[in-house]
């Protein structure tokens, strides 16, 4: 199936008679597709790998970095692939990261007051 | 009859403008969403930091909990395969397909939700309450997710009702990406959480 964007299917299509070509096709991006499967299994050995490091009881200057670092890559799988943020607009993109960037200036801001 | 043998009927660019103007209304829905959850994390971890300076009376997970837990982040996170798959069937006109996969999405929401409630049951057991330092925070920052949770099983149920009358096809399913896009964002941010409130306590 080819990638078609919504303007090259008006400019190509602009004939509504019942028997010419559909004149408006479907709009939804088509993109690679990743194997949604693949995705949970990333994500379900992640969480195993999380927990594992939490039960070895590891340094906690060591564990507390790595558990984070390992929570925000299955948040961005999750966004990325479930979500379709790779392969959507950019706004989308901009609109969810611009927030996650001040969720994370919030929480450090308050974490540091202390 | 195959259902993928069924031509969609295709779609207006009215209809088309329309959909991109939802799926943008959406996206500022869950970003309003993110800033809820940023402030009640903030919230839980300036907490934990002010009682274990100040006081040591924070809770420390049994065993028990954090398997619990462990299962229920399994769990969400199955769900969110399961909405995908659905998403998956439609784009290829398999009504049946999302229908099957939107009420195992909204099983998975409900034992999730039974999940937390067997944990909370086991905390109120053990004293805790939202007149504690730790109660007050994380009763808060689960409930809260819990109730986004309750919300989606509603909004998946309702979904499925709409696909049970043939409303979705391969050109138009984008009411049920929109669920979708809500479905993985509060899977998201119980992935946070579970790393946040129980991995690093």
């Amino acid at each position: 199936m080819t990638n078609i964007t919504a303007t090259q299917a008006q400019a190509t299509h602009m004939d509504n008679t019942p028997s010419a070509p559909s004149a408006h096709v479907n709009t939804h991006v088509e993109h690679p597709h990743t194997s949604p499967v693949l995705v949970f299994g990333i994500l379900t050995i992640a969480t195993i790998v999380e927990i594992a490091m939490t039960v070895l009881k590891l340094q906690k200057d060591i564990l507390v970095p790595l558990l984070l670092g390992l929570s925000f890559s299955k948040a961005s799988l999750v966004a990325a692939y479930y979500m379709h943020l790779r392969y959507e607009r950019w706004i989308y993109t901009a609109v969810f990261i611009a927030p996650t960037l001040f969720a994370i200036f919030l929480v450090l801001i308050l974490t540091s007051s202390i | 009859m195959n259902p993928t043998s069924v031509v969609p009927r295709p779609i207006s660019a009215e209809t088309e403008h329309a959909n991109a103007n939802r799926k943008f209304g959406i996206w500022l829905f869950l970003s309003s969403e993110l800033l809820i959850f940023a402030g009640l994390m903030g919230a839980f971890v300036l907490t934990r930091r002010a009682v274990f300076v100040k006081v040591e009376e924070w809770f420390t997970p049994t065993t028990f909990s954090t398997s619990l837990v462990s299962f229920n982040t399994f769990v969400l996170l199955a769900s969110s395969l399961m909405v995908v798959l659905g998403i998956d069937a439609i784009r290829v006109n398999d009504n049946a397909k999302l229908k099957r996969y939107l009420l195992l999405t909204a099983l998975f929401g409900l034992v999730f939700l039974g999940g937390q409630a067997v944990e909370y049951t086991t905390l109120f057991r053990e004293g805790q309450s939202f007149a504690k330092p730790f109660g007050t925070a994380f009763f808060t920052l689960t409930g809260i997710h819990g109730l986004h949770v309750f919300a989606g099983v509603i909004w998946c149920m309702i979904t499925w009702a709409v696909a049970r009358r043939g409303t979705f096809t391969a050109n138009n399913y984008t009411t049920v990406e929109m669920f979708g896009l809500y479905w993985h964002f509060v899977d998201l941010i119980w992935v946070i959480i579970f790393t946040v409130v129980y991995l690093t306590n």
